[in-house]
């Protein structure tokens, strides 16, 4: 009877095929292994630089993990990721990582990158070098310190005493009793992004008299910021300073050049120069955004702003320290444009800021070098005469690409100071004011707001800023062309794409991800468990036959104290 | 974890049962499918339960981790729907004297394990995170299995006419506690702070506690002296 109804009912699948698909499917996802995420916990991660530049790759290819934690200093790695502290993480072990085919690395920083003891800061800077330095398949994710990372930190650190156990039982003991996590980024791997823009904003500001005729200033910085993880990259000194001040000097030049009572001011009534204010993108790319900017503006039959350029000044680094160094690739001759504002500069530190110590640096361009060093080369490889302003004595030093660059390593007050010598310079060099001692141009209504640039500041440097995640309609980039739209005429913003087939940059999506961490037991544990079940099965099995034991036990207790069941 | 976990926690709720059911001669007088209609009517009485609650037990806007007890009170004071429901099980159902209870606490139970830990356990214990609370709700669930046969026993014997007039009130206290237990349980974990094994322990204790004495009271009724199953 039943087995002949069963047979009717596989005959009716075998007749047709989509209702034994409609039947079995949702048996089979019922069955499936797959189980829904549920997330245990969840934190943001940041992966190391991902980027192609003139040919060759640089950081991490992966993205996408799933894998066991493990102590960096444990003996198998392969195929799995390794946990550290920042102070845990060396060059050696990394390379390590990478011979041992590790799965990834999973490095915790510290809280407050600003707050760094000095060789902490050093050790950190030149790791972070020694990483973007080469390609790796390893992928390299940094997290910040949390109360559940540093849990995470310590049960892998005890879990790792299991590899090192003197006995056999005691290392399958303490691996029945670890608690092992199990990493998992999941998300769409990372990929090139072919058609990333990078956006120059420029705006100028045209002097009295024959526009063509006169010569131009062009005042340069760079807005992207660059350290180990994109996501983590806030550059404050490099370069929302150098951006600060840029935006400070476009807002008091354009009121010197728009309000005529300023004339007043100005004994001379004139102005010599045009004045020419780029931000410039992809900086930290061998300045890709200046060297576009400055291609497209030679090709430009018509309004070259670089027909007659005067000087080219660059800021970068400007927000601490008592230094001044003007950057140059050779000495501008002293009765030069050039020589001329570096003799302005001295002036203006002499008579106002004598705390200030103005220096000149002599740096040769290496055309084998395959990174320029600072971004006035890139005007200076065309010939105009070109600087640039920082307070850093080199540009190898590794503050100007590095995480610790935050808001709380810069003084908004340096920054107003220099912009304010940088201002009084430039007046006396576009007024002509070769002996006017402590004149002062900025003061009252003209002088540089402290809260202005301390609000750029916080603005800039409270967003990550590296190339790859400022596209060009992201949001700090219209603020910059908004910022510049306020204060300059013909504010406009140029794209560059890279060369489809010869790219000179190709950036990669997936800066910050989403990492979850599963508490798991290694499968000894589930043995373990077990073998314990077991036995917890047997006594009940034995507790279940002998419980008439008990049951005679009790009925001659009741039968005796109960005087009712004895008549009985 | 894996589905080896899985296997783990399925054999520590499940095989207890088997267990019972094989020593406790069910299986000698082939009550299985008077288990089965218990295990029905428990779910009839759930949905009974259920619409009960909806329709007449406003949903409390309490915050969550705070402890309503006036709310959980009127809850609890549904399940004596449950005790209802036992009790017609046993008359209707379930025919010979002792084994009355048994047939029906097993059924119930047994009926309770199926409808509400067999899909939380495939759920959670395949999932990748480890996590106690698996193994404990299999444990909890051996436990659930002594409470519903020392709650039918207890049902039984408020029935029965020849009970001890002195041991009335006793049952009556039984049975509300046992009504009462998740209320209890939720104040326990409020007030003392008891962690989760403590907790299973606690109730694993208060059950035991009240089957002893249920099985003591069973055991002086006096026609029950003589004729044991076992």
């Amino acid at each position: 009877m039943w087995f002949d109804e069963l047979g009717e009912v596989f005959d009716m699948f075998k007749g047709s095929f989509p209702l034994s698909f409609l039947f079995f499917i949702p048996i089979f996802i019922i069955i499936s292994p797959v189980s829904p995420v549920n997330a245990a916990q969840e934190f943001a991660v940041y992966r190391m630089q991902q980027y192609d530049l003139q040919g060759s790759t640089f950081g991490c290819k992966n993205a996408i993990i799933n894998m066991e934690a493990r102590s960096i200093d444990s003996k198998m790695l392969t195929r799995r990721c390794a946990v550290a502290k920042l102070q845990d993480v060396t060059m050696p072990k990394y390379r390590d990582l990478m011979t041992q085919n590790a799965g990834a690395l999973l490095v915790i920083l510290p809280n407050n990158l600003t707050s760094l003891l000095p060789e902490e800061k050093q050790h950190l800077q030149s790791l972070e070098y020694e990483l973007m330095q080469e390609q790796s398949t390893v992928p390299v994710y940094f997290a910040l310190e949390s109360e559940y990372l540093t849990d995470i930190y310590v049960d892998v650190q005890e879990g790792n005493s299991g590899d090192n156990a003197p006995t056999a039982w005691e290392a399958l003991l303490s691996s029945a009793s670890a608690n092992g996590f199990q990493l998992v980024i999941s998300g769409s791997q990372a990929e090139a992004m072919p058609d990333f823009e990078i956006a120059n904003i420029q705006g100028r500001l045209s002097g009295y008299g024959i526009e063509e005729q006169l010569p131009t200033i062009v005042v340069v910085a760079h807005y992207d910021a660059k350290g180990v993880a994109p996501a983590l990259s806030f550059g404050a000194d490099s370069n929302a300073s150098g951006m600060v001040m840029l935006l400070e000097l476009a807002r008091l030049f354009s009121k010197l050049y728009t309000n005529s009572r300023t004339h007043a001011k100005n004994p001379f009534k004139i102005l010599e120069y045009n004045l020419v204010f780029l931000l410039s993108g992809g900086g930290k790319f061998n300045y890709q955004g200046s060297k576009r900017w400055i291609e497209d503006n030679f090709e430009a039959a018509e309004g070259n702003i670089l027909n007659d350029v005067a000087f080219v000044l660059c800021l970068d680094s400007l927000g601490s320290s008592n230094n001044l160094n003007l950057h140059v690739s050779k000495p501008p001759r002293e009765d030069g444009a050039g020589g001329q504002f570096f003799k302005h500069l001295g002036d203006v530190k002499e008579s106002h800021f004598p705390e200030v110590k103005v220096g000149m640096v002599h740096k040769k361009i290496n055309l084998g070098d395959e990174m320029l060093a600072w971004e006035h080369e890139r005007f200076s490889i065309k010939r105009m005469l070109a600087f640039t302003l920082s307070h850093l004595d080199t540009h190898k030093s590794f503050d100007r690409s590095s995480i610790t660059d935050q808001r709380k390593a810069v003084n908004p007050s340096v920054i107003a100071r220099n912009t304010q010598l940088v201002a009084e310079a430039l007046a006396r060099q576009i007024y002509n004011l070769t002996s006017q001692g402590s004149f002062q141009m900025f003061t009252d209504t003209l002088s540089v707001e402290d809260s202005v640039v301390e609000a750029w500041l916080n603005y800039l440097a409270g967003n990550p800023r590296a190339a790859q995640v400022l596209k060009s309609d992201s949001e700090v980039v219209m603020t910059l062309e908004q910022a510049m739209g306020q204060y300059l005429k013909d504010v406009r913003k140029t794209l560059l794409k890279a060369d489809k087939r010869d790219p000179e940059f190709i950036f990669y999506t997936g800066a910050e991800y989403q990492m979850n961490a599963y508490n798991v037991k290694p499968a000894v544990f589930d043995l373990f468990l077990a073998l314990c079940i077991a036995g917890y099965l047997a006594l009940t099995y034995l507790f279940a036959q002998k419980f008439h034991v008990i049951y005679y036990a009790l009925k001659r207790s009741v039968i005796s104290t109960s005087p009712k069941t004895k008549v009985n | 974890m894996t589905f080896f976990h899985f296997g783990n926690c399925v054999a520590l709720a499940y095989v207890p049962y088997v267990i019972v059911y094989k020593c406790s001669g069910l299986a000698e007088y082939s009550a299985f499918w008077k288990c089965v209609q218990a295990g029905g009517a428990y779910l009839f009485t759930q949905l009974c339960k259920m619409l009960l609650l909806a329709t007449f037990f406003p949903t409390t806007d309490a915050a969550v981790g705070s402890l309503d007890i006036t709310g959980e009170f009127l809850k609890s004071t549904v399940d004596v729907i449950d005790l209802i429901g036992l009790h017609i099980v046993m008359s209707k159902f379930a025919g010979k004297g002792q084994l009355k209870f048994m047939i029906a606490g097993m059924g119930w139970a047994t009926a309770e394990l199926a409808v509400t830990r067999f899909i939380p356990l495939w759920m959670g214990a395949r999932g990748v995170e480890f996590d106690w609370k698996y193994i404990q709700m299999s444990f909890d669930s051996n436990i659930s299995l002594i409470h519903h046969i020392s709650v039918a026993m207890l049902v039984w014997l408020y029935s029965r006419s020849d009970l001890q007039r002195t041991s009335l009130p006793i049952v009556l206290t039984l049975l509300g506690l046992a009504c009462y237990r998740p209320l209890i349980v939720e104040i326990l974990m409020q007030a003392v702070g008891l962690g989760s094994w403590m907790l299973l322990l606690a109730k694993a204790g208060f059950t035991s506690v009240v089957a002893l004495i249920s099985l003591q009271m069973y055991l002086s009724i006096p026609s029950q002296g003589t004729n044991s199953y076992y």
